[in-house]
């Protein structure tokens, strides 16, 4: 099963967990509508596109409504600690939530006691809280983008606002520098998946792959071009494949689904996972 | 299913620092009243800079405390981080797309339309109010939005807000020009 655990902007969604469907236009869980916007609805509407796609099982979803109290991340946290040994996902994504250390801690402890231990992939604050907390190398992957480099490549911030500011003024060439830092300094997952102009790819420190192709640079100004990015990941991993040709193929359908909305910077991220199904068609590699 | 919500943990990362002991005491209690997770400590000598008692907090959270600290007039000297240099990242990277502007505060980018001042998107972060911020902003004219300040809680929301009163500035001036 791939878990997809995140936040929802609602005051008044409660902890719900199942299977989730997406129809295309909207996130459906539990009976409950959420709309496709930036965040993990994101996430998980392109998880499912993909899963659709491959067939395979339907991905879950425990998502909770949080406008940035904490209140929401603090029962998801909670319920992850007590319920995931039973649930044992064999991929886990953590995506938006409020970063608590303390309670990252706990959850990282409870997937030890899976089954058989999940492949742990956290994306926005829930990378942010496994940085801080020194829970990187727990992780499986990471998939930050140029600007959270910085941050996984300081050891002394604690979220990418403090980051060192010669290290978020570093160009894109500077990237394989900060990756293999990051990961000497234990602030990076054994795999990287590093989101940007061109996307990197990097294992234990080490590039391993490089997509830059189509270039669609209005992708970085769309809200939520790298959450979809990160549910495909987990979809592709789910459906069966390899860690590093799944990352390679979500970051290149990410880029043939804006290059065939035609993206521009005020594309809506609802257009990009609605040419999904289009670029899984005719260009997924078999 | 829907499910219940059972206990609470902290984390620490932040430390807030007052002049007295009395301001430290009432920050505490207000902070507690507002749901946050806070306990009074020692500063570490190193970072002690008014009364030695501190409020700690998860940094994260620093843009709500301020606003609530602001809102009961409680006076403090500084939000730091535990770690660290304390200071936050002040560069902004700004990219023209054409039509479009993207300006870029440590994680977060936020791009608007040059002839209208209309935002037309949000992107990056990781706290929980950027989905609700992205959705309460999007579409509206820069000039008449309420800035992510007022209304987010974390250190992801402070980082828009750098964002956007950035715009907002380029968009003035380019309206005098």
């Amino acid at each position: 099963m791939l878990l997809i655990c995140g936040t929802i902007p609602a005051d008044d969604f409660p902890l719900t967990v199942g299977p989730v469907f997406f129809d295309g236009d909207a996130l459906i869980l539990d009976g409950k509508t959420i709309p496709c916007t930036q965040g993990t609805a994101a996430l998980a509407s392109a998880a499912c596109t993909v899963a659709g796609h491959l067939g395979s099982e339907r991905p879950w979803a425990l998502l909770v409504g949080d406008r940035g109290t904490g209140t929401g991340s603090r029962a998801l946290y909670e319920h992850l600690i007590e319920n995931l040994p039973s649930l044992s996902p064999g991929v886990l994504v953590l995506h938006y939530m409020l970063p608590i250390m303390g309670l990252m801690k706990k959850v990282c402890r409870s997937a030890e006691q899976c089954q058989r231990r999940p492949v742990m992939i956290a994306d926005a604050a829930a990378m942010y809280a496994a940085k801080a907390a020194g829970l990187a190398p727990r992780f499986d992957i990471f998939t930050p983008d140029h600007s959270e480099m910085a941050f996984l490549a300081d050891p002394e911030a604690s979220h990418p606002a403090y980051a060192s500011r010669h290290l978020f003024e570093s160009d894109g060439a500077m990237i394989p520098e900060l990756a293999r830092a990051s990961f000497q300094q234990k602030g990076a997952a054994a795999m990287l998946v590093i989101k940007g102009a061109t996307d990197y790819i990097f294992e234990h420190g080490q590039m391993v792959a490089h997509i830059s192709e189509p270039d669609v640079p209005a992708l970085e100004a769309i809200g939520g071009t790298g959450d979809t990015i990160s549910g495909m990941l987990g979809a592709f991993i789910q459906g069966g494949q390899g860690l590093c040709d799944a990352a390679i193929q979500s970051a290149r359908v990410n880029r043939l689904a804006g290059q065939y909305a035609q993206a521009t910077p005020a594309t809506k991220i609802r257009e990009i996972i609605a040419a999904v199904p289009t670029v899984l068609k005719f260009h997924l590699k078999k | 299913m829907t499910l219940g919500f059972k206990k609470k943990e902290k984390s620490e990362d932040g430390l807030i620092l007052f002049h007295s002991v009395e301001d430290a005491i009432a920050a505490e209690r207000i902070l507690k009243e507002a749901g946050y997770e806070v306990r009074l400590v020692a500063p570490p000598p190193e970072l002690r800079k008014g009364c030695d008692l501190a409020v700690e907090i998860n940094l994260v959270e620093k843009t709500g405390v301020e606003r609530r600290l602001r809102e009961k007039k409680t006076d403090y000297l500084e939000i730091l981080p535990v770690k660290g240099k304390g200071r936050l990242l002040d560069v902004v990277k700004v990219t023209d797309f054409g039509e479009t502007l993207m300006v870029k505060a440590a994680n977060m980018k936020l791009t608007f339309d040059k002839a209208s001042g209309v935002i037309v998107n949000i992107s990056g972060g990781g706290c929980p109010d950027i989905p609700a911020l992205h959705a309460d902003l999007l579409d509206k004219r820069i000039s008449e939005a309420v800035s992510p300040k007022e209304k987010g809680y974390t250190l992801c929301s402070l980082m828009l807000d750098r964002a956007f009163e950035e715009s907002l500035a380029l968009w003035k001036k380019q309206r005098k020009e």
